[in-house]
């Protein structure tokens, strides 16, 4: 079985929360990109756990080979970390032009799966923690005709060599569902898979030497109409928050609770329970 | 005749409340204001006794109707074949979904099968000549993003949950009779096979009126089943945040926020919850919020209608006790 699993690098959304939470968020002068260079990059954590979703098939015994790839320049780290990791082939894909939207970085990875070597099975994050758009995956799967099975927690192999297939445990908001998709298949990680791997110091030594394989758009024979964004980004912003509330104090703990239940009592918030 | 906006549901879709089919068909007629065009109102699957008022009460100029066996049970091939239908013969400037479980994946299909622009999390949508600004959270919920879509095809965009207040117009019209269209479904079949259906047990926390959620703040496992008992004192629902799922300390279907569920609840008491902007996306919509938490700087006390500056194992069992007395007098 051959999985090809798409990750994207972004800025560390922990530490974007945390500039965001102090009020300290910074936008550039073309008001679009974040700026501040404390901010570290690495890759999407759900595509991390794509990544992971893959390892564990091949740890459960199905004969799997690996293949990771992702779209953007200057992507030796994140690809090094998922050699590290175990992937058995890293592939980097410039893209045409820095002007590209999703629909661009799409269009890039399904072409490269359809010319070369295809996929049994295409694992993504089911967002990315930058944009959270979440829709290469559906559109990878709508390019190449694959059903799309999303936000997975557990993905296993089924079927047979002959007529490989997924199941698949969905985390949906009535629980879990278990579906079953015959391969070709595109499935979605969600953060509910688990932790993710450490690299073991061996694997991570051996990455070093590593080099991606770099693709390039010319090479992948594309409709340069098809590679035309779609959507265009035009600005970010942080958006501001209110904020009225009203803080309760006193000398121990019990006080302070009751002054709060009073409170909810007197807005009607809560009820008392009815008299026995 | 600009190209008509039109706000899709599908019926079969459990998690649409009636706030957020309004909010949709608010900012859908918005848009059709805007840039001159009709609002339409396309119901996927089986019609809905309340929907020829809500049509009315939002200046809907047209309802169509799609329904189909295979469109009942929610699945998804069926779903993105019957749209691609509809918008090859009834071309459209606009199809705007609530953003839910079943459209955050068949909305970009959608797209994708049209060869189309898709922005999902959308809060705002304005018109400025040819090209839509659309407004999302990014960076969840940190930053918003404008991206700007122009045609040719309807733009698909996704509109998040308690972004936009639901605004009937003023003068309510009378509803039109719904369309009914024909859709050929015949040669489409499901690829994917359900094995096991989901199946909730109990209430779930998106009904429910008061929701108490513990985060990191907790120390430990073993006290959230503080936040369990004052949850049930309340007459309550317990919730978590997203660190406490990915620890294992809780099952994900307690989890609150972008990721987890989407809640609307009267009362969120947030225990030990810092209010990461991911988190409060999934509780924003609460008609009172109010927040437990030993930093007095905490992002959630910007949301919060009151707030304890404190250590919340230490606070919760006096509020357990203090609302059991409340109960008892």
């Amino acid at each position: 079985m051959r999985i090809v699993v798409c990750i994207k690098e972004v800025l560390d959304p922990d530490a974007v929360n945390a500039y965001a939470l102090a009020g300290r968020l910074e936008i550039g002068d073309d008001d679009k990109t974040l700026t501040q260079t404390t901010i570290p990059r690495l890759m999407n954590g759900f595509d991390e756990q794509a990544i992971e979703a893959a390892l564990r098939m091949r740890d459960a015994g199905t004969d799997a080979t690996i293949c990771v790839v992702s779209v953007g320049s200057d992507l030796t780290v994140p690809l090094r970390h998922a050699m590290a990791l175990g992937a058995d082939e890293v592939v980097a894909i410039e893209p045409p032009s820095s002007t590209g939207d999703y629909h661009t970085v799409a269009a890039l990875l399904a072409a490269y799966i359809r010319s070369h070597g295809g996929a049994d099975l295409v694992l993504c994050g089911r967002q990315a923690s930058d944009d959270d758009q979440g829709v290469v995956p559906a559109l990878i799967g709508e390019s190449l005709g694959m059903p799309v099975v999303a936000i997975a927690r557990d993905v296993e192999a089924a079927g047979s060599a002959e007529a490989p297939a997924v199941r698949v445990t969905r985390v949906t908001p009535d629980g879990d569902e278990i579906v079953e998709a015959t391969c070709p298949a595109v499935v979605t990680i969600s953060n509910e898979l688990g932790e993710p791997r450490y690299p073991t110091m061996p694997m991570k030594m051996a990455a070093r030497r590593v080099k991606p394989t770099d693709v390039s758009a010319t090479d992948l024979s594309l409709d340069p109409q098809a590679l035309e964004p779609r959507v265009v980004m035009t600005r970010q912003f942080v958006p501001t928050v209110k904020g009225d509330c009203e803080f309760i104090s006193g000398d121990e703990p019990a006080d302070v609770a009751d002054r709060l239940v009073r409170r909810l009592l007197e807005d009607n918030i809560v009820r008392g329970r009815s008299p026995r | 005749m600009t190209d008509p906006v039109v706000v899709c549901t599908w019926s079969a879709v459990r998690d649409q409340p009636w706030e957020e089919t309004e909010a949709a068909l608010t900012l859908g007629r918005t848009v059709s204001g805007a840039c001159g065009a009709e609002l339409h109102w396309l119901v996927v699957g089986p019609s809905l006794d309340e929907g020829p008022e809500i049509a009315g009460r939002h200046g809907v100029a047209r309802v169509d109707r799609i329904d189909d066996p295979k469109l009942e049970d929610g699945r998804p091939d069926a779903f993105v074949e019957a749209l691609a239908q509809y918008c090859a013969s009834h071309p459209c400037r606009l199809l705007l979904f609530n953003q839910n479980f079943a459209t955050r994946l068949v909305a970009p299909r959608v797209a994708g099968r049209l060869g189309v622009g898709v922005v999902m999390n959308g809060t705002d949508i304005e018109v400025d000549g040819d090209r839509l600004d659309v407004t999302a959270a990014a960076y969840g919920g940190d930053t918003r993003v404008v991206y700007g879509l122009e045609g040719p095809g309807p733009c698909v965009v996704a509109l998040l949950a308690n972004a936009v207040a639901p605004e009937p117009t003023e003068d309510a019209g009378t509803a039109p009779a719904a369309t009914e269209l024909e859709v050929d479904l015949s040669g489409v079949e499901e690829r994917i096979r359900v094995l096991e259906a989901a199946h909730t047990e109990g209430p779930r926390l998106e009904d429910a009126e008061i929701i108490v959620s513990g985060g990191r703040g907790l120390g430990s496992p073993e006290n959230f089943k503080l936040i369990e008992e004052l949850a049930d004192v309340l007459g309550g629902m317990a919730g978590a945040s997203r660190p406490l799922v990915d620890e294992g300390w809780i099952d994900s279907s307690r989890q609150v926020g972008l990721t987890g569920k989407i809640t609307r609840p009267a009362l969120y008491l947030a225990a030990g919850i810092s209010g990461a902007t991911q988190h409060m996306v999934g509780c924003s919509a609460a008609k009172t919020i109010v927040a437990i938490n030993t930093d007095p700087d905490a992002a959630i006390f910007r949301h919060a209608r009151y707030g304890i500056v404190g250590d919340c194992t230490e606070l919760l069992p006096e509020l357990i006790r203090a609302a059991s007395e409340a109960g008892d007098s």
